[in-house]
């Protein structure tokens, strides 16, 4: 039964994908068809999160080959908890999307594509199965960063293809590297042999992974081409790559840091931190000084980034929680930051502060919820210095995300300014309420954090 | 044979992060195409044995060469090349809308686009606003809409 979930959550949006790519995606038809398909696999990630968190790991291998041979899918619930609010993010996009219409035949394929890849990855419980998940996500990503096909969002998805394959490439060769000193490329065995092989290898092919998920995430020397990727996209893509394919990186991070080769990520701490530190400054100085909404959102990401990286750095099962409950609730602030901006309309204002709140960490909306988890972290580590670092980053963002409240809709309506239609602005109020009910009501978020630390550290999930 | 297999990564991949670092895109292209070349060539060399075809029946006792690599070169190489077709269509898409694929040709199309738009703003209109979506709901950061 629970095998048979974990293996319906990946193949769901797979098969629709597939049946999508040959249907024409302007048609809302074709648009509905493509909710449906991602609402089951939605489900099924669901259903799947509840058995992992009642009785522990569900686990398959694929094609019924014995343990060891074939590729084995893991849901735990590090897994699942990533699973859910991406495919859930996608979801929420694709909604608004096809409420708006779609103007392009291969939207809803892609969108279905980024959604079975991101499934698939989370719930692998193989290195280069999570490469081939990862290029299969990323790939549709390319394609639907040019989504509009205008000139300059061209060049973002060019840009943003030829670095992130950059990072796809050095994953590879991490992983090619972690086969051959390892023998394996199951996930448990690799962690298991890693502590035995030569240390000097295996830091270098620990430094490969960090360097490749941290161009995913956006981290501070690796942030370059973050911002004009997201000021080309459109609202719903936008929302899809920070608040869904950015979680590859914090992902990644943790499997292959914490789980993975966590001596050699004890090793890194202080660069860890450092770079951590620098990205929570540098991304919230710059979205200060900007003014472009989308330009703002986009440096904030970079930001947000150093808190997940900072929480990795601190580790143990306090920092570790706090990593996955920032990394969830900043996939749910994205989502609804960059669709509200997206949209014009009455109380649409007020979805947008609620989303500003959870940004700054301001009970009771769930991004107080993150902050805390990161302050009690912080202050378990010890530090005085990450506290505070903590808490300006926390002050600035309170600026930059007021700032875009006040140019955005504090202004006069202009005119010939249309009023998004009704059920968009139902949709972003919805997705508002989610942010504040998961910030009235933490304990799902506080348990699903708890149980993927218990993951990392050891423990059963 | 160890040194000369990585000293043939060593220059393909060199030769590809030189190519990327260069103003004309289709040559970007080719970089990446030989870097993810160089990731190949690295799978295979990371389980490099010789032996027996892993072909059943086996031979007892023989020594069976390493089958895995050779499948997660191919998967890598199919992943590549497809992305390679992808980048080409960017590139071509960047062509016909910009007559160049010279990056910096292409940027300063993209800042001339922009300042003609500017020019052409409504005094009246808040600068600040100017990406306010005219064609449809749910528009944000599409200048060219605003044409």
């Amino acid at each position: 039964m629970e095998s048979t979930l974990l293996a319906l959550a990946v193949l769901i949006p797979w098969a629709s994908a597939a049946a999508l790519s040959l249907a024409d995606g302007r048609r809302p038809l074709v648009g509905w068809i493509s909710v449906a398909g991602l609402g089951a696999g939605f489900a099924c990630v669901l259903g799947l999160t509840f058995l992992v968190l009642r009785n522990g790991p569900v686990e398959t291998v694929a094609g019924g080959w014995p343990e060891g041979v074939g590729i084995t899918l893991r849901a735990d619930a590090l897994g699942v908890a990533f699973a859910v609010v991406s495919v859930g993010v996608i979801l929420v996009s694709l909604v608004y999307e096809v409420l708006g219409g779609v103007r392009s035949r291969t939207f809803p394929a892609l969108v279905a594509f980024v959604a079975a890849g991101l499934t698939g990855l989370f719930l692998t419980g193989d290195a280069f199965n999570f490469y081939v998940f990862f290029e299969i996500s990323m790939t549709a990503a390319y394609a639907l960063a040019g989504y509009r096909e205008k000139g300059y969002q061209v060049r973002a998805a060019f840009i943003f293809a030829v670095i992130n394959l950059l990072g796809s490439v050095i994953f590879l060769i991490a992983v090619a590297a972690l086969y051959h000193v390892t023998g394996s490329l199951d996930m448990e065995v690799i962690a298991e042999r890693a502590g035995r092989v030569r240390p000097g290898s295996i830091i270098s092919i620990a430094t490969a992974v960090f360097v490749a998920f941290s161009l995913k995430l956006g981290l501070f020397p690796f942030h370059f081409w973050l911002p004009a990727v997201y000021v080309g996209s459109h609202p719903p893509v936008a929302a899809i790559l920070s608040g869904a394919l950015a979680n590859i990186g914090g992902y990644g991070l943790l499997r292959f840091g914490a789980d993975v080769l966590p001596r050699e990520l004890e090793f890194g701490t202080a660069v860890v931190l450092v770079l951590g530190g620098a990205s929570i400054v540098y991304g919230a100085l710059q979205a200060v000084s900007r003014h472009e909404t989308v330009e703002v959102l986009a440096y904030s990401a970079i930001g947000q980034a150093g808190y997940i990286l900072v929480a990795i750095g601190i580790g143990g099962p306090v920092g570790y929680a706090a990593a996955v409950i920032y990394a969830v609730v900043n996939s749910m602030n994205k989502a609804l930051l960059f669709l509200a901006a997206g949209t014009r309309g009455p109380l649409i204002g007020a979805a947008f502060a609620v989303g500003a709140f959870s940004v700054v960490g301001v009970p009771p909306v769930a991004g107080f919820v993150g902050k805390l988890a990161m302050f009690r972290a912080s202050v378990e580590a010890g530090g005085v210095a990450l506290t505070a670092l903590i808490f300006v980053g926390g002050a600035l963002s309170f600026v930059y995300v007021f700032q875009v409240y006040q140019r955005v809709f504090w202004t006069p309506e202009q005119k010939g300014e249309k009023v998004s239609p009704p059920p968009i602005r139902a949709l972003v109020l919805l997705l508002a309420g989610l942010v504040l009910a998961a910030g009235l009501w933490p304990e799902p978020l506080l348990a699903l954090g708890e149980a993927a630390a218990r993951v990392l550290s050891g423990g059963p999930g | 044979m160890i040194l000369i297999l990585s000293a043939v990564i060593a220059v393909v991949f060199g030769s590809g992060a030189f190519l990327i670092l260069q103003r004309d895109l289709f040559r970007v292209v080719v970089g990446i195409v030989l870097i993810s070349n160089a990731a190949n060539l690295f799978i295979i060399s990371a389980g490099l044995t010789r032996g027996e075809p892993p072909i059943y029946p086996l031979l007892e006792g023989a020594t069976i060469a390493d089958p895995l690599v050779q499948a997660m070169a191919l998967t890598a190489i199919v992943i590549s090349s497809s992305v390679a077709a992808l980048l080409l269509s960017l590139v071509y898409r960047l062509y016909v809308a910009h007559d160049s694929v010279d990056i910096e040709d292409v940027s300063a199309a993209e800042v001339r686009e922009a300042e003609a738009l500017e020019r052409d703003e409504d005094p009246g209109r808040d600068p600040e606003r100017e990406e306010e979506p005219r064609g449809s709901p749910g528009d944000v950061g599409l200048r060219e809409d605003t044409r």
